[in-house]
C-alpha cells in the first residue's frame, strides 16, 4: 500500500500554479497581432469565464514533472509489498523431501538462500546459531505468512532461550542430528611472566581462581612489558596461540572492544592475528583505573571473554519455538529512487518538447 | 538582381517565362513585342518601292532580277516594352506570418519585382519602379541594361513599408512617366480602395495593367489558436477576439471581398494572380506569363 513518510512536502504542489500561469493563453493578447485585413473581421463576444491554455501537451508534462517532484519530496514508500507465499525453511543438510509446490523453499542459513541452491550441510559441520536465524526469519517475514521449519532431531548451536516468535510455526522434525560443537568448556592455563609488576598480582589471583583440575586446557600467554609485541609472540599468535597483553603493548591491526564495564566503557579489546587472538586491556592494571580488578566476579568474566562457553545442544522436540512476540513491522519499500528515474525521464521529455524547432511561440 | 532577392530555385524556373503584352506597342528599338511601326525585322510585312536613303542591303535583289526595279523588303519591327513595377509600400505590406518571421508581404513583393525585372532584362525591355506610400513616391525611371537592374535592386532594398496608400492626387508623377501601352504590374494586397482605383484608372487609360495580390498565410487560413489583439497597421484600429470563434465568419467575408475584387479586375480587363506567402515566388508569374497565359503574338 503506498504511503508518504513526509506528507507536509505536498505543499510543494502549490508550484503547479507556475506552469499553469505560464501557459495561460493570455500572453498573445498582451502583444498586438498585425492584421491588415481587419476590415473583414467582425467582433464576436467571447466567453469570458473560460480559461484557455497554450501547448497542452507541454503543460501536461510540466504539471506531471512538478507533481513528481512534490511526491519525491514527500518520500513515498510502498508498505505490505512483500511476498506473501508461505515459506518452508530447512536446516541445510536435512532431508526436506521434494520441494513443496506454491511455497517459497529456503535454507536456514545466513542470507536465506533459495532451496535449489546447494548448501554446506549442517549435519556435518558447525553452523551459524540456529535460533538466531529463526528469529531473523520471523522478523523479516510479513506477520501472517505461514512458516514451516524443517529441523533435524538433535539441534546444536542453540542459545539460552527458546525462540519466541510472532507467529505459530510448523515445527517439522526429520531424522538427523547436528554435530556437537567442538569441545566441552576449556580450562584456562595462564602462562605468567616473572616479575613484580603490580598488575600481575591480579592476573595471578585470577589464574589461581580459575585453576581447576581437568583437561584439556587452553594456554593463555600473558605479556605485560610495554612496547611492540615481540616477534616470537607474534609468530605464536599467528599459529593459533592466545595472548593477553597489557595496554602498553602495541601490534599492527584493528582491535574491537569486547569487554565493557558497567558504564559501557571498553575494558579489553580483541584482535585477530593469523589463527590466534591478541586480547589487550585498555586500562592500566590498577584498581584505581580498573575497579573490576577487585570484583569477586573478575576471574569468571575474564574467563568468559577469553574462552566463551560453547553453544548449547538440545532435542528439537524440546525447543520448539513458542509464540507471543509482538509482530515485527515489515520494512516499507522506498520508492524515491524509482520516482527519481521517472522525474529524470519526464524532465528529458519536457526539454525535448520545449526546445524542438517547429514550435512557434515559446512560453 | 542581387542574389538575395531571387531564390536560386525560382531563378532556375524563370527560364520558361516571357513578359508578354496583349496589345502591340509602339516604340523604337529591337525587342520581342508586336509593333505598329515597320522596318527592319524578322516578320515580313510588305514590299515597297525604293526611296533614296534606304539601305542597299534592304533591297530585295531577287525581286530586282525579276522586275528590274528596286524594291525594299519591309518587316514588322519588334519593339521593346516598358515594364512598370508598382509596389505598394503602405504599412500593411509589412505584415508577416508568425511561422515565417522576416518574410513579409513587402519582401515577397521585392522578390516578385526582381524576378520580373530579370525577365525584362533578358528580353531587352525597359523597366522602372514606383514605390507607393503616403510618405512619398519612390520613382525609378524606366531604363534597360544591367546598370538599371542594379539601380532597381538598390531602390527595392531601400523600400520600407510605412504609412497608408497614397491618395490619387499624390500620384500625378505617374501619368507623366507611364506611357500608353506600357505594361504595369501592381503588387499589393489591394485591401485599400485607392489601390483598386489606381489600377482601374491605369487600365482605363490604355495602360496594360496586371495585378498580383500578395496574401499572408493567416489571411488564407486564419489559424490563430487563442485570443489575440488584432491591430490594423495602417489605421491602428484594434479588435480583441478569439481566433477559432472569428475564423468562419472572417473566411467567408474575406472570400466574398476577394471575389468582388477579382470580378472588378476582370471587368476592367486586368489580369490578376495571387501569391500566398507560403508559396514559391514564381507561382503568380507562371499564371501571368507562363506558356498558357494570355496568348503571345495575338
Amino acid at each position: 500500500m503506498p504511503a508518504l513518510l513526509f506528507p507536509a512536502a505536498l505543499a510543494a504542489l502549490l508550484a503547479l500554479a507556475v506552469p499553469l500561469l505560464i501557459h495561460l493563453a493570455r500572453r498573445s493578447e498582451a502583444r498586438p497581432t498585425d492584421f491588415a485585413a481587419l476590415e473583414w473581421l467582425r467582433e464576436k463576444p467571447r466567453p469570458k469565464s473560460r480559461l484557455r491554455f497554450d501547448d497542452l501537451l507541454l503543460l501536461a508534462l510540466r504539471l506531471l514533472l512538478i507533481t513528481g517532484l512534490a511526491l519525491w519530496l514527500a518520500r513515498p514508500v510502498l508498505t505490505e509489498s512483500a511476498d506473501r507465499t508461505p515459506v518452508v525453511a530447512a536446516v541445510p543438510g536435512v532431508d526436506a523431501g521434494p520441494p513443496a509446490a506454491a511455497m517459497r523453499n529456503i535454507w536456514l542459513a545466513s542470507g536465506f538462500p533459495p532451496g535449489d541452491e546447494p548448501q554446506a550441510s549442517c549435519l556435518a559441520q558447525a553452523c551459524p546459531p540456529l535460533f538466531s536465524l529463526i528469529r531473523q526469519l520471523d522478523a523479516e517475514l510479513p506477520p501472517d505468512v505461514p512458516l514451516t521449519l524443517i529441523v533435524p532431531e538433535c539441534l546444536a548451536g542453540l542459545d539460552a532461550e527458546r525462540p519466541r516468535l510472532s507467529r505459530a510455526v510448523t515445527w517439522k522434525i526429520v531424522p538427523g542430528a547436528m554435530p556437537a560443537s567442538a569441545a566441552p568448556p576449556l580450562r584456562l592455563h595462564f602462562i605468567l611472566p616473572a616479575g613484580s609488576d603490580p598488575g600481575l598480582r591480579y592476573l595471578r589471583a585470577a589464574a589461581s581462581a580459575l585453576q581447576s583440575p581437568g583437561t584439556p586446557t587452553q594456554a593463555i600467554i600473558v605479556h605485560i612489558a610495554a612496547g611492540p609485541l615481540p616477534a616470537h609472540l607474534r609468530a605464536a599468535v599467528t599459529k593459533g596461540a592466545t595472548v593477553l597483553a597489557a595496554p602498553g603493548v602495541t601490534a599492527a591491526g584493528v582491535a574491537t572492544p569486547i569487554w565493557h564495564d558497567t558504564d559501557g566503557q571498553p575494558l579489553a579489546t580483541m584482535q585477530r592475528i593469523g589463527r590466534g587472538y591478541l586480547y589487550r586491556f585498555t586500562r592500566r592494571l590498577d584498581p584505581a583505573a580498573m575497579p573490576i580488578l577487585l570484583d569477586p566476579d573478575f576471574p569468571r568474566q575474564l574467563a568468559a571473554i577469553l574462552a566463551p562457553p560453547p553453544p548449547g545442544r538440545a532435542m528439537a522436540r524440546d525447543v520448539a519455538p513458542i509464540t507471543g512476540a509482538p509482530p515485527w513491522p515489515v520494512p516499507a519499500r522506498d520508492l524515491q529512487p524509482w520516482l527519481a528515474l521517472a522525474i529524470a525521464a519526464l524532465f528529458a521529455a519536457e526539454r525535448w518538447l520545449a526546445t524542438r524547432r517547429r514550435r512557434a511561440v515559446s512560453p | 538582381m542581387s542574389p538575395d532577392l531571387i531564390p536560386p530555385a525560382v531563378r532556375n524556373r524563370l527560364a520558361g517565362l516571357r513578359l508578354t503584352a496583349r496589345r502591340a506597342v509602339d516604340l523604337h528599338g529591337l525587342g520581342l513585342h508586336h509593333s505598329r511601326s515597320r522596318g527592319a525585322g524578322l516578320e515580313f510585312a510588305q514590299y515597297r518601292a525604293y526611296e533614296r536613303g534606304d539601305e542597299p542591303r534592304a533591297i530585295d535583289w531577287k525581286l530586282y532580277a525579276r522586275s528590274d526595279r528596286f524594291f525594299v523588303r519591309e518587316s514588322e519591327r519588334e519593339s521593346p516594352l516598358a515594364l512598370w513595377l508598382l509596389i505598394d509600400a503602405s504599412a500593411s505590406m509589412a505584415q508577416e506570418d508568425e511561422a515565417n518571421p522576416g518574410w513579409s508581404r513587402l519582401a515577397a513583393a521585392r522578390g516578385l519585382a526582381a524576378c520580373m525585372a530579370e525577365l525584362a532584362l533578358r528580353q531587352g525591355d525597359r523597366f522602372g519602379l514606383v514605390g507607393l506610400s503616403s510618405g512619398g513616391l519612390r520613382l525609378l525611371d524606366a531604363g534597360g541594361g544591367a546598370r538599371q537592374r542594379d539601380r532597381l535592386a538598390l531602390d527595392l532594398n531601400a523600400l520600407a513599408a510605412a504609412g497608408a496608400f497614397p491618395a490619387l492626387t499624390q500620384l500625378t508623377p505617374l501619368w507623366d512617366r507611364i506611357g500608353a501601352h506600357d505594361l504595369v504590374v501592381m503588387i499589393s494586397d489591394f485591401f485599400d480602395a485607392q489601390a483598386m482605383d489606381l489600377a482601374a484608372r491605369l487600365a482605363g487609360a490604355r495602360r496594360e495593367v496586371l495585378a498580383i495580390e500578395v496574401l499572408t498565410v493567416s489571411e488564407r487560413d486564419f489559424a490563430y489558436p487563442g485570443g489575440h489583439r488584432f491591430r490594423d497597421p495602417e489605421t491602428g484600429a484594434e479588435l480583441l477576439g478569439d481566433g477559432p470563434a472569428l475564423r468562419a465568419e472572417f473566411l467567408a467575408r474575406f472570400g466574398t471581398a476577394r471575389a468582388a475584387r477579382h470580378a472588378r479586375f476582370d471587368s476592367l480587363g486586368i489580369r490578376h494572380a495571387a501569391l500566398v506567402l507560403d508559396e514559391q515566388l514564381d507561382v503568380p508569374l507562371r499564371a501571368l506569363f507562363g506558356a498558357r497565359a494570355a496568348g503571345e503574338y495575338g
